[in-house]
């Protein structure tokens, strides 16, 4: 996890030219360290790809590979070549835009990750959406009613699901809600090829299900600790001394402050949601991002897992530079140079 | 959950024996096509209806091209899509399908095929022995060959003649008097249109493709045109990869799919239900323990035969299949009418094996055993016989590596290993496997008297006396050969009670080797 950056010292107050913009600096200065971390990445990925035992050939052949049909199948796919030149082709061609094609089966490997991406987008905003807004609602009405009944039941149980690791978290719901129980949702997502995972909205519920009971609980727990903070703060004191409104105290005087710390949290669920999806998808046969780099891995493909890797790594990086901006957006006092 | 397996293998066998496989190869032409098999499961044949198969085993290297299946999501997509010239029964016995006949000189080094007429590929092109010798070519590629090469390397492509749109000769390089076994292995050498083109397939199949997307999806709508007439009954197949049992039993208990494939025995009672059924087909794939008699230890002969008697193959077959399957005999090609009955199920022996080792000099013998999921049940079976030798004082060190080393630069040279095949007729299988010249001899087999009976087998058209040529090479094997052959594995699937049409096989591919023409949906 990263921490938030520094705005540059000065002395003295800010003239009005020379203003920072914290904001602008960041993103800027984050981009670039993101894009020599993507390089990076790439050069280990396809470093790992060839300590790997096997090749695509193997893979593709398995128990009918002849030496001659091997040998017929590597020069095919140029495996023949020295690893660096293959390195160096698949980078240019990467600039151009062009990411190959899969060893596995020929297709376009753009095409192929494309859709999975879209695919495994649609499971982590709607999980991570759905979670922080029952998060967040959840720690702040916990926090309300601290000590009450709600409030520990919800800590109880929040503290239950955060040792329940996702499989199992899946196991039970199939079980419950699928397979065994009662037959409510469909107990994998199937949707064939080229059609959107909304087109049927039933095959989305457990699998997105799952990931929000996974991440509900680390925004709870934030959300109920900083909202308490908050609360028990002397200008929240002020306000109700002066008859503020309960509604008005919660959301206008102790949310805004409550939720700088939670953003961080977020951020991180969102990071874990990119590999999480991993076995969600797996579980529910879901034809997305995660399944997709399990199967290149198991088959070499390996412009097909640099692809994949690299669209997971953007997600990190921007994942990370987005929390670092809105967090300074929420919290002027950081955004203020020191003095 | 109370079954037995004699009710599984009861009701298979009243599908199965129901099937004739009257005079096939030797030429007589009695017309012989597949008839649809029925289960009174579904009640009676019905047009229509989509059939959705979740099916295991496949990858995003998924292939349509009929000349390079690997997988089983490659066979079942194939399976439907194309034609052989000749098939299996589920029996496991040859039946003409796009051929009507097929005929050996007396030496065998020379066949006369003929084609049915009036059948049409997808794309409207009549099918003519012009697509046979194509077919052939591409197999026989020399600077791609296909999977079938291999077991088709004495077919002369020069060699082939057309005498007429529906007759040829195929001439052999060497005799060939098993060409029509070889020919009836099912997912190597379907037939495909000169011209074939893999991104725009058409086959002669009762399927047509509609759509395909490697490792996940393929769907494929009635061949209307289709020769066999009434068939199909499906309207539609929808093939989804999975890669997990798990989901695969999720899937069919929420009535999301009709048929599965490749499960394994512990689920069996989770899937067997009011709605669901369990099809257990006795296979003849076979999955043997590998072992090298050229170099290292197991080059004494005493020695392999000590790994062989130390296996408790019963025991084994509970462990692994939960007692369904069959036993071997270290034997391949269990259904061939070659295969020799006579000798005697090897039993566990171990007083016996420790005194071969102690002849060897071999006491308290250690062994590095590789294995690899590469079938199901492959790895638990290296387990089992690591335990099992521990009774004759043998430390088998069990190395589990993965699927993609296992088939890596290692793959035809591990001392010991295992690897898995589907049924393959027995002396087909021998050219693969046991003969100097075979691409797949992984147990570097090389016994010149064997060799010289394979040679003198291969080209005696006389079925009975190739038999006792073959009992006589399975004798050797079975007294100094380099396979252990515990067991032949059961194959295992599931289905909805809405399918009908579904038989066991005894092919070793689920699901009746995929044949879906023949299955309807209540």
């Amino acid at each position: 996890m990263t921490t938030a950056t520094q705005a540059p010292e000065r002395v003295g107050p800010p003239s009005k030219a020379a203003r920072p913009h914290p904001i602008r600096d960041t993103l800027i200065k984050r981009s670039g360290i993101g894009i020599l971390t993507l390089i990076l990445v790439s050069i280990l990925v396809f470093a790992a790809t060839q300590i790997l035992p096997g090749n695509a050939a193997n893979a593709v052949l398995l128990n009918t590979a002849t030496p001659a049909r091997l040998h017929a199948l590597e020069v095919q796919l140029h495996l023949n070549r020295p690893a660096v030149e293959q390195y160096w082709t698949w980078l240019i061609a990467i600039l151009h835009g062009n990411f190959g094609t899969s060893l596995a089966n020929g297709a376009s490997v753009g095409t192929l990750v494309g859709g999975r991406i879209l695919n495994s987008a649609v499971l982590v905003v709607l999980a991570g959406v759905i979670g922080t807004v029952l998060g967040v609602g959840l720690g702040v009405l916990a926090a309300a009613r601290r000590d009450s009944l709600l409030d520990h039941v919800l800590s109880v149980g929040a503290l239950a699901i955060t040792a329940l690791p996702e499989f199992v978290v899946a196991v039970i719901l199939v079980i419950f809600f699928a397979a065994v129980v009662w037959h409510l949702f469909p107990a994998v997502s199937v949707f064939a090829p080229g059609t959107a995972p909304w087109s049927n909205p039933a095959e989305l519920v457990l699998p997105v299900a799952t990931l929000v009971i996974v991440i509900v609980p680390y925004v709870f727990r934030m959300m109920r600790a900083s909202m308490i903070d908050s609360l028990e703060s002397d200008y929240v004191q002020m306000a109700q001394l002066k008859g503020v409104p309960r509604w008005r105290i919660l959301f206008v005087h102790a949310l805004p402050n409550a939720i700088a710390p939670t953003i961080q949290v977020i951020g991180l669920n969102f990071l874990y949601l990119a590999g999480g999806v991993v076995v969600v998808e797996y579980m529910f046969n879901y034809p997305g991002l995660g399944q997709a780099l399990v199967a290149a891995v198991s088959d070499r493909d390996i412009p097909q897992i640099q692809c994949i890797v690299l669209v997971l790594a953007a997600f990190y990086v921007a994942v990370n530079i987005l929390t670092d901006v809105i967090s300074l957006a929420v919290s002027p006092r950081r955004r203020l140079p020191r003095s | 959950m109370t079954f037995s397996r004699r009710d599984f293998l009861k009701a298979g066998l009243a599908g199965s024996l129901a099937i004739g496989t009257g005079g096939l190869l030797t030429g007589c032409g009695t017309g012989n096509t597949i008839k649809a098999f029925t289960t009174s499961t579904a009640g009676k044949p019905r047009r229509g209806g989509q059939l959705r198969a979740g099916l295991s085993g496949g990858s995003t290297a998924d292939t349509l091209d009929p000349l390079n299946a690997v997988t089983n999501v490659d066979f079942s997509r194939i399976d439907n899509l194309y034609e052989p010239l000749i098939g299996l029964t589920p029996d496991a016995q040859p039946v003409f399908v796009l051929a009507e006949e097929l005929t050996p000189n007396a030496k065998a080094t020379e066949w006369t095929l003929r084609i049915k007429q009036g059948i049409t590929f997808h794309n409207g092109k009549p099918l003519t022995v012009d697509d046979v010798i194509y077919t052939f070519q591409q197999i026989l590629n020399p600077k791609a060959p296909a999977s079938a090469a291999a077991g088709l390397a004495s077919i002369d492509v020069k060699a082939m003649t057309k005498l007429d749109p529906y007759t040829m000769r195929i001439g052999c390089s060497t005799p060939f008097a098993t060409l029509g076994q070889a020919l009836a292995i099912p997912g190597y050498s379907d037939i495909i249109p000169v011209g074939y083109d893999v991104t725009a397939p058409v086959g002669t199949g009762p399927f047509r493709l509609k759509s395909f997307s490697p490792g996940t999806q393929s769907v494929f709508v009635r061949n209307d045109n289709y020769w066999q007439t009434g068939l199909p009954y499906l309207d539609e197949i929808v093939i989804t990869d999975y890669s997990d049992e798990t989901s695969q039993v999720n899937a069919l208990l929420a009535g999301q799919v009709d048929v599965v494939n490749l499960l394994s025995e512990d689920v069996i009672s989770e899937v067997q239900g009011e709605s669901k059924n369990v099809l257990v087909s006795a296979g003849g794939g076979w999955n043997p323990f590998t072992m090298r008699v050229d170099t290292g230890t197991f080059a004494d002969v005493r020695i392999r035969q000590a790994m062989r008697l130390v296996v408790d193959r019963q025991q084994m077959l509970d462990l692994v299949f939960g007692g369904f399957g069959t036993l071997g005999n270290d034997l391949f090609g269990i259904w061939a009418p070659e295969y020799n009955h006579s000798l005697p199920q090897r039993e566990q022996d171990i007083d016996q094996a420790k005194s071969l080792l102690k002849a060897a000099g071999a006491e308290g013998l250690h062994v590095q055993l590789v294995t690899s999921d590469i079938a199901q049940g492959t790895v638990l079976a290296a387990q089992v016989l690591a335990q099992q030798a521990a009774a004759a004082g043998i430390t088998v060190s069990v190395s589990d590596v993965t699927v993609n080393e296992f088939y890596g630069t290692n793959y035809l040279k591990w001392q010991f290993a295992q690897d898995y095949w589907f049924y393959n007729f027995y002396l087909p299988q021998v050219s693969l496997a046991t003969l100097p010249t075979a691409s797949f001899n992984e147990t570097h087999w090389d016994n010149s008297r064997y060799n010289s009976l394979y040679n003198q087998a291969i080209a005696t058209v006389d079925d009975s006396l190739r038999a006792e040529l073959a009992h006589e090479m399975q004798q050797i094997e079975y007294d100094e050969g380099g396979y252990i052959i515990p067991f032949f594995p059961p194959v295992i699937d599931g289905y909805g009670a809405n399918v009908g049409g579904l038989v066991p096989s005894k092919i070793g591919l689920s699901l009746n080797a995929y044949d879906f023409k023949g299955v309807w949906l209540s």
